[in-house]
């Protein structure tokens, strides 16, 4: 009986002891690790794939996935960047220029998936290539480069802390808040659980799932910044690849199950984006070969998506129908 | 003049073409507590989801203490104070009761208010005796407590009327008297309740007026007082027997027993099952719902795993079971849900027919499919169990009727030509004359030899077409009638006879 | 219910006649659509019509037709049945047969590499100018084809985890490891022997031709004529069915996806000839192609249909999309957006033909 409770309370924060454990590891084998200087490296670095898995946490509680972030980021950041360029457009409005194409994406995928409800990994497949080929259209498949004053930002410090991180921490405040403060972020759990049952209990559904995927987008903009910022100000054709798969790597292995109805944004997600980075790092300190790396992080996912699926099946059998209630432990 | 509550005026619904129930019509009295009894598929439950919005009226209207009422969602029902605590709860276990209450209307607008809402739910765990703290998630309570919580979370909106769909099936005794003190807390303070249950002792304890259904009409009401245990049975399924036929059994059975199942039991599910099935033989095995007869059914044939007890197929002790291997052994199985287990709807007449029995037209090695040869036997099948398609390839099942869907499904495992045959619920959802000819197709596959154990919720067609009887409750075998010497007084006592509690 | 289904069920009643539904979702309209292309932009121009651009269309189309029947196997079986990993079990099984074929490597790439002196010298693989070389490598290039796609279908069939995760992550795995053993690249010196494969042909038959043909007759006898083809079928249309009919379900999603990775193995064989070169990132770019012309031919992504032959016309239409689209000197990315946009088109109408017939 003792045994099933340790091993619940060992499944429900996997997250935090895989952080412990990876930090603890690489700490021991390269004590150079344990440097403040290299943790705020880390953090500055964790901001960008951070900020976009945020978003994505929504939308996997959903049940749903955003396949498109990447390009989003691409998308998000070049319109602005070529406004700025060639109509002279202030700062503020181009930031709310680069939210409004991460919303409109968002908004698109949430049509197609909400409303003609087709399946989520291939519209947000179509829409991550379709993304991807506006930008290199409006382009012409050239470098954009941002003005000076918007690049320094990076370099940028508040009380020693660097910019990056304070942006991470004021965007997980956000999607924290909106997570535990607002009806519908609550409610995306319980259309995430059983969307007939939140249908039942008065629960908008398509409103909220819809607000899932729009958020997604929002904060893929918002990632796109970030990248920004990353590249010294250059947005090239490359930009933002890759960068869905390790969003959705931080929210699984921040705990969030592919099935929907768990997740968090705080700690989960955020300490999956760090376990990524502090693997990263932590292996090029050790002096791994960098191809080596990525084979880590991806046996590391693979094998977050496997506890994730014994969780559920866990919970589903425990779950089957009970009639002898008295021989129930 | 009472203060009526609620007032059903000639309510009808169909379905598909179908009526489910016809002229329903009844008064609730304000704070009466009424109980609405009736078999499986009477209509209790399409009745009680129109008052709850989640089905609209063919013909008919409600009034709503006076008021013409006519939801058209379930969230108007709430709005106009009608609560639904549905049998399956209406609750997520990843969320925290304070959420479950809350999540459709959150104190304080967009920006939710914690510290209330904690508040009023502690207030409302209060009301009904549970010392549990509101940030506990669901999934950690336990059947009972969730209940309780599905009654506060029902509480929440202020309801004049709460409709209880069976609440006790998923209740230990305990928790039973607990909800039974708490309805009768909710009829002090005026409420009025519509309680349905299977269980009609439980009926007799704690109603006031009795509503009794049968095949959509109302065949009886009047105070509960006025009720005996033998009156409600009688009216629940005193139908006109002279409608249902049921084909002459000639042949008996053999001593031979072709199954064995010995202190069979799997915690939580069913509890040391202990039976025999004899060659030729059709066992009949009843139970209301929940009383683990399907689930013992499928641990037979292998679905569903099971933690002690023996089973002996043909003498031989068999352990790890499968589908596959039950197959093998040639049993057949039709599963109660055969649109969601026995039928690729989606398929046509001859994938669906050839489906089980396809290793046996295919070569040794390469498996390929002997085609003249199966088209010839599906054929016959359906010549056979008369099942009226056009063409095997084109024809859809989903287009079907239930009744040559059943057929079809019948028709896939006696192409394996089963010697043992389980089918769970025969003539669910299918009209009175292919009913008769499942009978017979029963019937004459008893007598070519094999053996048929039928498990059912209708309690005179096993006393039509079996040679014995089992009753199961709450997972155990809890009587048998044997060999045709059937009293339908006393089987149908046993039946709804229930442990008593206290 | 009705309120929520407002748009999809309008754009239902727009296809309100069956039969106009039915044919858009033919493969003979996709087939009729494909002539259409080629007749359209034959004025506009005329090099289309060239043996040059006819064949080109032809060497695109075969080897995608032996990647896409693979995808075609694990839509069938449904249950959101997809194998985003093929471009990587392409480009590992490329580079390990490399591996083996090889006869001289350039220390100054793969030095680093951590085969370098076990399995990897300057002189080549371990059957460097043997005569074995090409039958081994084939051999083991399947062989892993094979193995790779057990494991993503034995995580999917016994654990129970989600297809299209499990092959994304296997996607990112397979791809990380070939590039780490060959540190990003390519080995050349592969043999005539192998070479000839993608390229030869005998009897001005291209053996590519011949493959392909075998691949797709066995592909469409096993499943219109053989007990495992009807199991493939069913477990798609309702695997809880199957399960209760006896139908090894576990065993049956193993097999489709072990037989995607076959194929893939088969399509690298071909592909790496043609390079000349066994590359970590080869086909990376064509799971677009590869889904889009499996969806397009018919096969329903929510399983339980799917045609050789359609996939068939599927890869034409492809392939003969991409020639045009060349031809009209249109972006790489441009053309991306608009097979996406076909694909996007071709599932919508997959789900409303779903959505009809559950109604």
């Amino acid at each position: 009986m003792h045994k099933r409770k340790y091993l619940m309370i060992f499944l429900e924060n996997i997250p935090i002891f895989l952080c412990l454990a990876i930090f603890l590891i690489f700490s021991i084998l390269t004590p150079k690790f344990l440097s403040i200087g290299n943790l705020l490296d880390i953090l500055t670095a964790v901001a960008y794939v951070g900020i976009l898995a945020v978003g994505m946490t929504f939308v996997i509680i959903t049940g749903g996935i955003d396949l498109s972030v990447g390009s989003v980021v691409y998308l998000s950041s070049l319109i602005p960047a070529l406004l700025i360029r060639d109509s002279a457009l202030s700062v503020p409005i181009a930031l709310i220029i680069c939210l409004l194409v991460g919303a409109a994406i968002g908004a698109i995928n949430a049509f197609f998936i909400v409303k003609m409800k087709m399946i989520p990994f291939l519209v947000t497949l179509c829409t991550m290539v379709g993304s991807r080929g506006l930008a290199i259209f409006l382009c012409n498949s050239q470098v954009v480069k941002f003005p000076r004053e918007i690049t320094n930002l990076s370099i940028g410090k508040i009380m020693g802390i660097p910019l990056p991180i304070i942006f991470l921490a004021v965007v997980v405040a956000i999607a924290f808040f909106i997570q535990e403060k607002t009806p519908i972020g609550r409610q995306i759990y319980a259309i995430g659980n059983n969307i007939e049952v939140a249908r039942k209990a008065g629960i908008n559904t398509e409103r909220v799932a819809a607000f899932a995927y729009i958020i997604c987008g929002i904060f893929a903009a918002l990632g796109g910044i970030m990248s920004v910022f990353q590249m010294g100000g250059v947005i090239n054709a490359s930009a933002g690849e890759g960068a869905e798969f390790q969003a959705i790597a931080a929210v699984v292995l921040g705990g969030a199950s592919l099935s929907g109805g768990i997740g968090s944004v705080f700690p989960g997600t955020l300490l999956g984006a760090i376990i990524i980075k502090l693997l990263n790092v932590g292996l090029i300190y050790l002096g791994t070969d960098m191809y080596f790396q990525n084979i880590i992080s991806a046996l590391i996912i693979l094998l977050a998506v496997f506890i994730d699926s014994l969780k559920t099946s866990y919970i589903y059998k425990l779950g089957r129908k009970n009639i002898r209630i008295e021989e129930q432990k | 003049m009472a203060n009526i509550a609620l007032e059903i005026n000639d309510i009808s619904k169909s379905f598909f073409g179908v009526y489910v129930i016809t002229d329903i019509s009844f008064k609730l009295e304000k704070g009466n507590i009424l109980g609405l009894i009736g078999e499986n598929g009477a209509g209790k439950s399409t009745l009680v989801n129109i008052v709850g919005g989640i089905h609209q009226v063919d013909k008919g209207n409600m009034k709503l203490f006076g008021k013409l009422y006519a939801p058209k969602t379930p969230r108007d029902a709430l709005e106009k104070h009608i609560s639904f605590v549905h049998q399956e709860l209406n609750l997520f276990p990843n969320l925290s009761i304070a959420d479950n209450i809350f999540i459709e209307k959150y104190p304080g607008g967009s920006v939710i208010k914690h510290s209330e809402m904690k508040k009023r739910t502690s207030e409302m765990l209060k009301w009904v005796d549970l010392d549990i703290s509101p940030s506990t998630l669901i999934e950690k309570l336990s059947p009972g407590q969730r209940q309780l919580v599905e009654i506060v979370k029902c509480m929440r909106i202020n309801p004049d009327i709460i409709i209880f769909d069976e609440p006790t099936t998923s209740l230990a005794s305990k928790e039973t008297e607990r909800l039974f003190k708490l309805i009768k807390k909710l009829k002090s303070e005026g409420k009025t309740i519509i309680y349905i249950s299977h269980i009609l002792t439980d009926i007799k304890k704690i109603t006031d007026d009795l509503v009794v259904l049968m095949d959509g009409k109302i065949t009886d009401s009047g105070k509960t007082d006025d009720f005996s245990i033998n009156r409600m049975i009688k009216s629940m399924l005193g139908r006109d027997i002279m409608g249902r036929k049921y084909p002459d059994k000639i042949n008996k059975s053999d001593e031979e027993v072709v199954l064995k199942v010995e202190n069979l039991s799997e915690p939580g599910i069913i509890r040391n099952i202990n039976f025999e099935l004899h060659k030729g033989e059709i066992l009949g095995l009843f139970g209301l719902m929940g009383s683990g007869r399907t689930e013992l059914t499928r641990v037979l044939f292998g679905i569903d795993p099971y933690k002690e007890g023996n089973i002996y197929i043909h003498g031989k002790k068999e352990n790890k079971l499968s589908p596959e291997k039950s197959i093998k052994n040639k049993i057949g199985f039709v599963t109660e849900n055969r649109n969601e287990e026995g039928l690729l709807l989606e398929g046509n007449v001859a994938e669906n027919i050839s489906l089980v029995s396809l290793p046996n037209y295919s070569s040794k090695i390469l498996k390929f499919i002997n085609t003249n040869k199966q088209k010839e036997s599906i054929n016959e099948i359906i010549e056979r169990l008369k099942i009226k398609i056009g063409s095997t390839e084109k024809q859809l099942v989903r287009s079907l009727s239930g009744g040559n869907q059943q057929k079809i499904v019948i028709a896939k495992w006696l192409m394996n030509k089963p010697s043992i045959f389980f089918i769970d619920e025969p003539t669910r959802g299918i009209d009175v004359g292919v009913k008769y000819e499942l009978y017979c197709i029963l019937n004459k596959l008893a007598d070519s030899g094999a053996s048929i154990l039928v498990v059912s919720s209708e309690i005179e067609e096993l006393v039509g077409i079996c040679d014995r009887i089992l009753i199961m409750s709450k997972g155990e075998i809890s009587s048998e009638f044997k060999n045709r010497e059937f009293d339908n007084e006393m089987i149908l006592t046993a039946a709804f006879k229930q442990k008593s509690m206290l | 219910m009705a309120s929520i289904e407002k748009p999809l069920n309008k754009l239902i009643k727009l296809v309100h006649v069956d039969s106009f539904l039915r044919m858009f979702l033919s493969q003979y309209f996709i087939l009729i659509l494909s002539i259409l292309i080629f007749l359209v932009m034959w004025p506009v121009n005329p090099n289309i019509a060239s043996p040059r651009a006819l064949m080109n269309i032809l060497e695109n189309l075969l080897p995608l037709f032996i990647i896409a029947i693979g995808q075609m196997y694990v839509l069938i079986i449904g249950d959101g049945g997809i194998d985003l990993s093929q471009p990587s079990i392409i480009g590992m099984t490329s580079v390990i047969g490399a591996i083996f074929l090889t006869n001289s490597v350039n220390e100054l790439k793969l030095g680093s590499s951590v085969l370098w002196g076990t399995l990897l010298g300057p002189d080549g693989g371990p059957f460097a100018n043997s005569p074995l070389a090409t039958p081994v490598a084939i051999l083991i290039m399947i062989i892993i084809g094979v193995l790779i796609g057990s494991i993503n279908g034995f995580c999917i069939a016994k654990f129970k985890m989600p297809p299209f995760m499990v092959t994304l992550v296997t996607k990112e795995l397979f791809l990380y490891i070939a590039i780490w053993l060959t540190q990003s690249f390519n080995i050349t010196g592969l043999p005539d022997s192998f070479i000839e494969i993608g390229r030869g042909s005998i009897w001005t038959i291209p053996y590519v031709l011949i493959i392909a043909a075998v691949m797709g007759v066995i592909a469409s006898i096993i499943l219109k004529r053989t007990v495992l083809g009807k199991w493939l079928y069913a477990t798609g249309i309702n695997s809880r069915t199957a399960r209760v009919s006896g139908v090894p379900t576990n065993r049956v999603i193993i097999f489709a996806y072990a037989f995607s990775g076959f194929c893939c193995a088969v399509g690298s064989i071909i592909y790496s000839g043609r390079l000349l070169q066994g590359s970590p990132t080869l086909c990376r770019a064509m799971l677009l192609d590869i889904i889009g012309a499996t969806v397009i031919g018919g096969t329903s992504m929510f399983g339980g249909r799917g045609r050789v032959s359609g996939v068939l016309i599927g890869c034409l239409f492809f392939a003969l999309m991409g020639t045009v689209l060349n031809l009209l000197r249109l972006s790489p990315f441009i053309i991306n957006m608009v097979k996406g946009l076909f694909i996007l088109t071709v599932a919508l109408l997959d789900v409303i033909r779903l959505r009809r017939s559950e109604s």
